[in-house]
């Protein structure tokens, strides 16, 4: 450890590029983490904090750049290389074997070996109640994974890092599973193996524990460090203000001060959970009305996922009600959802808004195949497909070959026009629209907006939940604010300005 | 464009012939290292499964039960459905057609037969509604079950025909002879080449309409190449896989149907060579496109045809066709693996 502290930077990054395809996943990123301190990267999704996690940790190359350690520059030729170098990290899926206990999992691989070529249980038991004292915390080892909770699998990891001499350890978002009281002893721990003489990395949405552990801070966004700083010489708001970016002069959609009296969506008391049991939403009420589009402001990971879920009829909530276009919809199932007239964009346009193996007139079809335009009796009506997808997706300025090329042909902001164009297409009365314009160019966004907002202007309604504060103030007549899983606030466009919905971004009132 | 098309084009077909093509390299250096002449062995089989209008008939004959069960593959593994059940259907659906074959009056062929084909497909169908179910519901792995399923359908037949549906005065484990009015005719005699192929190609054809013009076609396309995206357009994929492992099964039971009525007459125990399984070879090589399907049973047809005369006219043992067959249905399921590794999706 002395020798370590003689060096200035034990893990950083020197001008280090990755490139993929178009996007620049990471454009000339430099970082320095000093031994011995907790260092987060903060960003929004797609700043580009995961693919440079991947680089420090070997997995991934730099297209050009370096990766550094102890003051030089080096090759990492892939994660052992890594582990070997001290460098050790957690990622957000846990890699862990469910079926075996606590101390089989911390020892896995690197067993200790005693008579015979026996595994030694007396000496692993004892290496880990060594590190289980070292890191304060007591975990019951015998337990089979399947059946710990999550911040004790965490814990394992963490332990599991120190059990293979990790001395810098990166952490991918370790609080997005936890609950408060769990995400404190996270920090405690953090602290504590600091204290111990460990080098911390760690990724982060959540600004709150960032000002309270970090050290030092580095921000990122749209794949370049916008600024690295401190704690004590900066805020909360001017960080949110830097992760997400001066607001940039976009064209602005016209507010609706006044949407119709109609209402159309309802949810009343509405709470999701996630695979894990986690409480991930709610309990949230949530009204829109016809002709209105309310935007959800939030850091991702604050119950987006869960409440588009629930209002695209996705999946069921774990409590509450739906009513929608004055039906009860709670239980109802997707296609239920669908037929009432619910669209929906997904965030993830590649895996669920469109199917990019399938054709250009099959995803323009999906879903409506079954409508009196697209078959009779049962029989596709290939020509009045074709006419149909041809009309819709000129109207929406889509280029492309033919129809029957693969969804995978077009760019990326041609494959969200394909899917606005099925998705508007249908005429809904709901539009639940997930990031709309992640991953397009500035003239596209424009474009998408002025979709967007012609449906609002034909009556429709729109859920808009998005990452981007811009898109956010651009397009909403109404802002809700959505913090751990809760409506922290409400604001309409005229009062709505990049720092109150910063604010409530951060679980403060909109006052 | 017009070049790119054509690339994709010979690619695919490069890759479909590729298995062939390494079976027939492999069984040359066995041919070879056991003293016969490869070519000349080649040809004498090509002869012997096309040369003339009998032999064709024989290697018709056999590709009929083939491109049944290969289509009840195809069906299935285009929505993505790795259902391997063809072989337990093909023994049920033909024990159901030989008891109704024989336990019936004389009634008029036009009656009879479709009563008897009808009987197999509902059993072939019954049997695989519990792995549907099972995957739909609980995300039990289909391959486990169908799988299994195979063994206890195979033993149940075999425990039946050894037992209470013994033919009287018989020691072999069959069935009495089905009625001849619930034979299916024969189409040009003497071969045995029967209505049943035309049947069974009839049926090809329809799937390959079904899957390129109708809604549940389309359907169970998507849900094939992309459960979650088809959830989120409000396909439910649960009920899509239920309905192509019952619709699979129907066919796998209308394959051991049509194979009793037209060629064995009455259901005796093991009559399957494996034909469900060459079925998902034939799948599996096909894409599960119908032209493919109907290509790939010929092909496989032939094999098996020329295979059992081959050694009467030369010394070159059946085990070489085996071999080759063997080989075929290896490297076609190995380039399967590489088109989709990572491919399947949960539900």
């Amino acid at each position: 450890m002395t020798e370590m502290a003689r060096v200035e930077v034990r893990l950083g990054a020197r001008r280090v590029t990755r490139a993929f395809g178009s996007v620049l996943a990471n454009d000339r990123v430099d970082l320095s983490v000093a031994p011995t301190t907790i260092h987060a990267v903060v960003g929004g999704n797609g700043a580009g904090k995961s693919t440079l996690m991947r680089i420090l940790q070997g997995v991934d190359r730099p297209d050009e750049g370096s990766v550094i350690l102890n003051d030089r520059p080096v090759r990492l030729t892939g994660p052992a290389d890594a582990y070997a170098r001290g460098i050790g990290m957690v990622h957000q899926e846990f890699m862990l074997a469910p079926p075996l206990t606590l101390l089989e999992n911390l020892v896995l691989a690197r067993e200790p070996v005693g008579f015979g070529g026996l595994i030694d249980w007396r000496a692993a038991q004892a290496e880990a109640d060594r590190l289980a004292k070292i890191a304060g915390v007591t975990i019951d080892w015998r337990l089979r994974v399947v059946d710990a909770p999550v911040h004790v699998r965490q814990a394992l990891e963490i332990l599991r890092l120190l059990y293979r001499g990790a001395d810098v350890l990166i952490l991918d978002e370790p609080t997005a599973v936890l609950a408060p009281a769990q995400i404190e002893d996270l920090l405690a721990l953090m602290r504590k193996l600091k204290a111990e003489g460990r080098t911390i990395l760690f990724i982060s949405h959540k600004l709150e524990e960032v000002m309270s552990v970090a050290d030092k801070i580095t921000i990122m966004r749209a794949g370049r460090v916008v600024e690295t700083t401190t704690p004590a010489r900066t805020s909360l708001p001017e960080l949110a203000r830097a992760m997400v970016g001066e607001s940039i002069e976009a064209a602005t959609v016209e507010a609706r001060a006044l949407p119709s009296e109609k209402l159309l969506f309802r949810a009343r008391g509405l709470v999701a959970r996630d695979a894990m049991g986690v409480q991930r939403l709610g309990p949230v009420d949530l009204d829109i009305f016809a002709g209105e589009i309310v935007g959800v402001a939030g850091v991702s990971g604050n119950g987006q996922d869960e409440l588009v879920g629930s209002a695209a009829g996705l999946t069921h909530p774990a409590e509450g009600t739906i009513d929608f276009a004055g039906g009860d919809m709670t239980r109802a199932s997707t296609s239920h959802f669908r037929a009432a007239g619910v669209g929906y964009l997904s965030a993830d346009r590649g895996e669920e808004g469109l199917c990019l193996t399938a054709s250009i007139r099959d995803n323009f079809i999906a879903g409506r195949e079954r409508d009196h335009a697209f078959s009779r009796f049962g029989v596709l009506q290939l020509r009045a497909i074709a006419v149909e997808a041809e009309r819709a997706l000129t109207r929406l300025s889509v280029r492309y070959g033919r129809l029957s090329d693969p969804a995978s042909s077009l760019s990326g902001g041609n494959q969200q026009r394909l899917a606005i164009a099925r998705e508007v297409d249908r005429e809904p009365k709901l539009l639940v629209a997930a990031q709309p314009t992640r991953g397009v160019d500035i003239a596209g966004t424009a474009f998408i907006h002025s979709l967007i907002a012609a449906f609002r202007d034909r009556g429709g309604a729109v859920l808009l939940i998005s990452e981007s504060l811009d898109e956010i103030l651009a397009l909403s007549d109404r802002i809700i604010g959505l913090y751990n899983g809760r409506i922290v606030g409400e604001l309409n466009r005229r009062e709505a300005s990049v720092d109150r919905v910063g604010r409530m971004m951060l679980g403060q009132k909109a006052a | 464009m017009m070049n790119a098309r054509w690339s994709v084009y010979l690619v695919r077909s490069a890759t479909t012939a590729a298995p062939f093509a390494l079976a027939i390299a492999i069984g040359a250096v066995v041919l070879a290292a056991t003293g016969h002449e490869p070519l000349a062995v080649y040809q004498l089989m090509v002869e012997e499964a096309f040369g003339g209008e009998r032999r064709i008939a024989a290697t018709l004959t056999a590709a009929t039960p083939l491109l049944l069960t290969g289509l009840a593959a195809a069906v299935a593994f285009r929505a993505g459905i790795f259902n391997v059940g063809a072989e337990g259907c093909f023994y049920l659906g033909g024990m159901a057609a030989a008891v109704v074959g024989y336990a019936s009056p004389n009634w008029p062929s036009t009656l009879l037969i479709p009563l008897a084909l009808a009987a197999s497909g509902l059993v072939g169908g019954a049997w695989l509604l519990g792995p549907g179910v099972l995957r739909a519901r609980l995300g039990v792995d289909e391959v486990v079950t169908t799988l299994m399923l195979n063994f206890i359908a195979v033993d149940l037949t075999s425990w039946l025909v050894n037992g209470p549906l013994l033919a009287r005065g018989s020691a072999n484990s069959a069935t009495p002879q089905i009625v001849s009015n619930a034979e299916l005719p024969r189409l040009l005699p003497p071969s045995t080449l029967h209505l049943g192929f035309v049947l069974s190609l009839s049926l090809v054809v329809a799937y390959g309409f079904w899957g390129r013009f109708s809604v549940e076609g389309f359907r169970s396309r998507l849900v094939g190449l992309s459960a979650r995206f088809s959830r989120a357009v409000g396909i439910d994929p649960l009920r899509i896989f239920v309905g192509v492992m019952v619709a699979s099964g129907v066919i796998g039971g209308l394959a051991g149907g049509i194979h009793v009525l037209g060629l064995v007459h009455r259901f005796v125990a093991g009559f399957s060579p494996g034909y469900g399984f060459t079925g998902v070879a034939i799948a599996l090589l096909a894409r599960n496109s119908a032209f493919g399907v109907a290509l790939a049973a010929i092909l496989f047809g032939a094999l098996s045809s020329a295979g059992a005369n081959i050694q009467l006219f030369s010394n070159v043992p059946l085990e070489i066709v085996e071999i080759l067959q063997g080989a075929v249905m290896i490297f076609a399921v190995a380039q399967f693996g590489f088109g989709w590794a990572g491919h399947r999706l949960g539900p």
